[in-house]
């Protein structure tokens, strides 16, 4: 039986207990999926019923757990993804026995945007009239026209360093887990930036903020974001940030986000996916899970039991060497 | 707001290199500003009352200070603000002495400096608010942990000052290290007859509760409101009915048991009571020891004991009271010796600690107060004593000088003469620290009347030889080797820290330092307070001292605990967090992090959301800087407080 | 000790400062006479648990040239554990400086007790040293001159 076909049994036999379980079905065309909220057994019909199945199942539907706490619901994930909700769970923000964790050996996910940049000059993803992935490549019609596009090059960047492709936790799998590659994440993105003289970092900032829109889509697509309504992006009390259309007070919420997040995010890059500008939000995360990988040895989202490093301390700190200054 | 403006000229402190009049006219034409005026002491009786007036004439509602620093001031122009009406948190300073005149030698730049600085306080005050204390009420009961000298004086003072007083002491009796102690200097007193009718009266106290035996399993609440439980760990005799006859100790079979109370200067029965004088004086079985405890036949004692008070089926129990306020009085441990191998620490027998010296001298020691060597018995005739074995070296993480080594060595040279007439005594020692009443004439008359023989300089090694001990050591003001020969060697062991006082700190909340000492609240004005409010310090776990400042140390830290609790209902400093509940989203950071326990999870309409407890809000604002949205903030210290502050620097 | 030269045009330092040991060991400093540069501004809070690190960037994206955080030495914290969190923050946060394009040697934190007046009076100097070494910082500019055509590699939506 086909991993698809799989998760939906496993979904039918989770709904009688459960409130809903979160999935992923058809969107607003052929390359784009939406999360779909199943209560009844038709609900699961559309569960992942679209042309790029399991390969389009981008979203992180870890997201709506927090807004959904207090009720049971399963859930479907991809190993990033449950990575989130191993996060959820070590800070408390939601309780493990509410959520039933449906996984499966996930292969990688679509990166929409590469899908995009790789169709004919001035063509747009709204245009694509059918889709199929066959063997290790996407097909793709444009009405008459037809192209086919390497899996590996339209996979997300995240996936290329995957460590989790099955759940790190999980109450219910589909198919068999394989074993966990040996990846180790070398932040060549982070790496790249860093070629750059700090001039050109600053400008680069600069230049990528200055086309932000303050929709806040980032923060709206991250799951750890727990402040929700309550942001102080758009608060007086306290005020961090005005409300000026000013690069500055656009890089600074970046940086809030960031801050929030360091020594939790478990780099599911929804932030940047979500981003309607393509800026690249996630790299000021991932500078923070470099930062904290290296002084405390530690990854968001992988044990349940973990404290988050900034919400503890050592007395004696094996990797801080605060004192080499004076 | 109504903003006024004082600039103080400090005499020449600060007119001398800061432009006075400049900053006044800056201040002038700040935001909110009505009135900025210089004056020549702000602080002096003409200066604060020209504070008062302008708050009344120009209908001031907020006042900035230039002048010292806050730490010195803030609370006395906080009274004058609220002499004149105000509430005494509608007030800032700006440090333009210690932090501009006092550091910066160019005019021009202090000037500007200062500027910045009372702009700064203008722009936090504007943002300031009304604080008002609360009152809590207090539990007139003091918890005293440790019954050494210090804290039987904390508690006698506290009970005659009408203080009801629980005291918990972890040994089997009161007493503490002077309990061991044969005389002490510079009086040559006999210890136990100074300090024995203090524990007795200790005993008969009806306003102290005394838990021998026993430790604080832990501690929540705050000042005024704290909830102690103190665990009683098993003696396996009912105290109840114990009567301290002793009978049981004479029985006894197992006699190797190690003798705590005499430093193992001798062995003692499995059941015993530690010394004579032991408050309370009943019998306590080491489990260890025990026959019949530690899985033989036996059950001797329980036959003998004529109140079967003998009950082998004790267990640890744990009891809780409530107090208002608690003294750490839990003293200090002697370092470990035996890390100095080149001495022969804990290798020769004849090499022993002072503190097990003063066990040989005493009377009611395993000795009967003769001076004998531990190896062979003998009488010994040439005494050596090494100083600074564990203090003032830093090769063995003991940079500190314990304090009183050279007075109880000059002590113990003298008590040396008196019990063997015809012994010499030979004093190792890096300098003679003698700083107290009394107490330099005392190491001179060791020395002149008492001939002991003082060599400055280092012993480099202790070895046998024969039956007697080589000791190689230099005097540096001959320049000159020297080696004796020793019938006995007392190494005057530095103290440290009690093994358990960071742990008892973590219960307690209160700071303590990279030795392991709990940290006073200020070096100079606060000496036994801690950070914590309601919780004091006496005697040496704050640090190392002799008896007498022990003992004072204790009456200090009663009069603060009669003074605290004084009153039915207690003040609480408003400088604490508050939760900003539709902001609060119930994600319990703050609640992990405060080192205070000073937050709690509360249910509101079926929504978690976090809630400060005033009483026990130290004001520290770490939940402040963990809250991502903000929700909990520090009054004074609000993030839009340092925003502001931040702004007004970096705008100008 | 490096020395400044009196003419130099001074920088903008903001320091955040714990009140109980580094504020006092600034006041110790003062008390002592221990002359330092006037570059530095102190912003006094309770501890260095208080400094939230979002202040230090704050404070260089607002026109500061340097910042300094200072605290209590760590066991010696007025509230037990306060310094030790700020230690985990801010040594993280460090990280974050270079890649916006900051030089990471702008911002610096360490420990100075109340009675520290010469090592306040030392650090002082050297930060400011070093500051003034990396001269003055840039500043994002509120309507940068771009090409917008040219800006990054992302899709603009229409």
């Amino acid at each position: 039986m086909a991993i698809h076909e799989q998760l939906k049994k496993i979904i039918l036999d989770t709904l009688p207990g459960v409130e809903c379980v979160i999935g992923w079905g058809p969107g607003q065309d052929a390359l784009h999926g939406s999360p779909v909220f199943m209560r009844k057994p038709e609900d699961v019909d559309s569960f992942m019923d679209t042309p790029l199945g399991a390969f389009g199942a981008v979203n992180n539907l870890a997201l709506f757990l927090p807004e959904l706490s207090g009720k049971k619901v399963g859930v479907v994930v991809k190993g990033c993804d449950s990575r989130s909700i191993v996060q959820l769970v070590a800070e408390k923000l939601i309780k493990r026995e509410e959520v039933v964790i449906i996984g499966f050996p996930c292969e990688g996910a679509a990166d929409l945007t590469k899908i995009e940049k790789a169709l004919p000059e001035g063509r747009e993803a709204g245009e694509v009239t059918g889709a199929a992935i066959v063997g290790e490549t996407l097909k793709l019609s444009l009405g008459s026209e037809e192209i086919s596009l390497g899996l590996a090059d339209i996979k997300a960047d995240k996936c290329t360093r995957c460590k989790t492709p099955g759940a790190v936790i999980s109450d219910a799998f589909a198919g068999i887990a394989g074993k966990a590659p040996e990846v180790r994440d070398e932040y060549a993105d982070l790496a790249a930036l860093e070629a750059m003289s700090l001039d050109e970092r600053f400008k680069f900032w600069e230049r990528e903020m200055s086309r932000c829109i303050r929709c806040y889509a980032c923060r709206n697509a991250c799951p750890l974001c727990v402040c929700r309504d309550h942001c102080v992006a758009g608060s007086r009390s306290p005020h961090w940030i005005t409300q000026t259309d000013s690069t500055r007070d656009k890089l600074m919420f970046q940086i809030i986000h960031a801050t929030h997040l360091a020594g939790r995010c478990t780099g599911c890059g929804e932030c940047q996916r979500a981003c309607p500008a393509g800026i690249p939000v996630l790299l000021l995360k991932r500078t923070f899970n470099r930062g904290v990988a290296e002084i405390f040895g530690y990854d968001a989202g992988m044990d349940t039991e973990a404290t988050p490093p900034l919400l503890t301390f050592q007395v004696e700190e094996a990797h801080i060497k605060e004192r080499e200054w004076q | 707001m109504k903003i006024g403006v004082f600039i103080c000229h400090c005499g020449s402190n600060i007119a001398a290199t800061v432009d006075v009049l400049k900053v006044v006219e800056s201040a002038k034409s700040m935001p909110e500003v009505v009135y900025a005026v210089n004056s020549m002491y702000t602080c002096s009786e003409p200066g604060q009352q020209a504070i008062e007036e302008a708050i009344k004439e120009r209908g001031l509602t907020g006042v900035v200070v230039a002048s010292c620093t806050p730490r010195m001031h803030e609370p006395t122009f906080r009274r004058t603000v609220e002499r004149a009406g105000l509430n005494r948190y509608m007030f800032e300073m700006a440090n333009i002495r210690e932090h501009v005149s006092w550091v910066g030698k160019d005019k021009a730049a202090n000037t500007a400096k200062a500027v910045d600085l009372v702009r700064m306080a203008v722009e936090k005050l504007r943002l300031d608010k009304v604080l008002i204390p609360k009152f809590i009420p207090a539990t007139r009961k003091v918890l005293v942990i440790g019954g050494g000298v210090a804290g039987i004086q904390a508690a006698l003072d506290c009970a005659e000052g009408g203080m009801d007083v629980v005291m918990v002491e972890s040994e089997p009796s009161i007493g503490g290290k002077m309990s061991k102690l044969d005389k002490t200097f510079p009086t040559v007193d006999c210890s136990s007859c100074v300090l024995g009718p203090r524990m007795v009266d200790v005993a008969q106290n009806e306003r102290i509760e005394l838990h021998a035996y026993s430790e604080i399993a832990s501690i929540s609440g705050y000042v005024g409101n704290f909830d102690v439980t103190i665990r009683k760990k098993a003696t396996y005799v009912d105290w109840d009915k114990c009567t301290g006859c002793g009978l049981c100790t004479e029985k006894c079979p197992s006699k190797k048991s190690y003798d705590r109370f005499n430093e193992g200067m001798g062995e003692t029965t499995a059941i015993n009571i530690p010394f004579p004088q032991a408050i309370p004086k009943k019998a306590t079985i080491t489990a260890a020891s025990c026959r019949l405890l530690s899985g033989g036949k036996c059950g001797v004692c329980a036959k003998i004991c004529t109140s079967q008070a003998v009950d082998y089926t004790q267990k640890d129990r744990e009891i809780t009271v409530k107090v208002g306020a608690v003294v750490a009085a839990t003293g200090y441990d002697l370092m470990d010796w035996t890390v100095y191998g080149e001495y022969g620490a804990g290798r020769y027998p004849d090499v022993i600690t002072s503190l097990q010296y003063e066990r040989l001298l005493s009377a009611s020691g395993p000795t009967g107060g003769h001076i004998r060597r531990p190896s062979d018995g003998r009488e010994p005739k040439e005494v050596v004593f090494i100083q600074c074995v564990g203090s003032r070296d830093p090769s063995v993480g003991r940079p500190y000088c314990s304090g009183f080594c050279c007075m109880y060595t000059a002590k113990q040279a003298i008590l040396t003469k008196d019990h063997i007439p015809d012994s010499r005594s030979y004093v190792f020692y890096m300098d003679i620290r003698s700083p107290g009443k009394g107490y330099d004439e005392f190491t001179r008359r060791a020395q002149e009347e008492y001939k002991a023989q003082y060599i400055r300089g280092r012993v480099s090694t202790v070895y046998p030889k024969g039956d007697k001990l080589v000791v190689k050591g230099v005097d540096t003001l001959v320049g000159e080797q020297v080696e004796l020969e020793a019938d006995l060697v007392v190494l005057a062991v530095g103290g440290e820290a009690s093994q358990n006082a960071p742990k008892l700190a973590e219960k307690l909340r209160i700071s303590y330092d990279g030795y392991g000492f709990f940290m006073e609240g200020h070096p100079k004005l606060k000496p036994v307070e801690t950070n914590t409010a309601g919780v004091y310090l006496a005697g040496s776990c704050q640090g190392l001292k002799d008896i007498p400042s022990s003992v004072a140390q204790g009456s200090a830290a009663a009069a603060k605990v009669l003074g605290l609790l004084s009153k039915d209902k207690l003040e609480s400093d408003p400088q604490t967090a508050g939760v900003d509940v539709k902001r609060c989203v119930g994600c319990r950071k703050c609640i992990n992090v405060c080192p205070f326990g000073a937050i709690r999870e509360v249910d509101m309409r079926g929504q978690i959301k976090a809630e400060v407890i005033e009483a026990v809000c130290q004001g520290c604002g770490l939940c402040t800087a963990t809250c991502p949205q903000g929700a909990v903030q520090l009054s004074h210290f609000t993030d839009n407080q340092v925003l502001a502050e931040v702004e007004a620097l970096c705008q100008s | 000790m490096p020395e400044l030269t009196e003419n130099t045009k001074e920088l903008r330092i903001v320091g955040f400062l714990c009140n109980w040991c580094s504020y006092g060991g600034a006041d110790t400093a003062g008390v002592g006479r221990f002359i330092q540069p006037t570059d530095l501004r102190i912003i006094r809070l309770p501890c260095s648990g208080r400094v939230n690190p979002l202040f230090i960037i704050k404070a260089l994206m607002s026109g500061a040239d340097g910042v300094l955080v200072s605290g209590c030495h760590p066991r010696d914290c007025h509230y037990a554990e306060g310094n030790f969190y700020a230690r985990r923050r801010l040594e993280v946060f460090k990280h974050l400086l270079p890649v916006l394009g900051i030089d990471r040697r702008r911002f610096e934190y360490t420990w100075v007790s109340a009675s520290e007046g010469p090592r306040w009076q030392k650090v002082v100097t050297d930060f400011t040293a070093q500051i003034h070494a990396l001269g003055p910082a840039k500043f994002f500019a509120d309507a940068p001159e771009l090409d917008f055509l040219k800006a990054g590699e992302g899709v603009m939506q229409p």
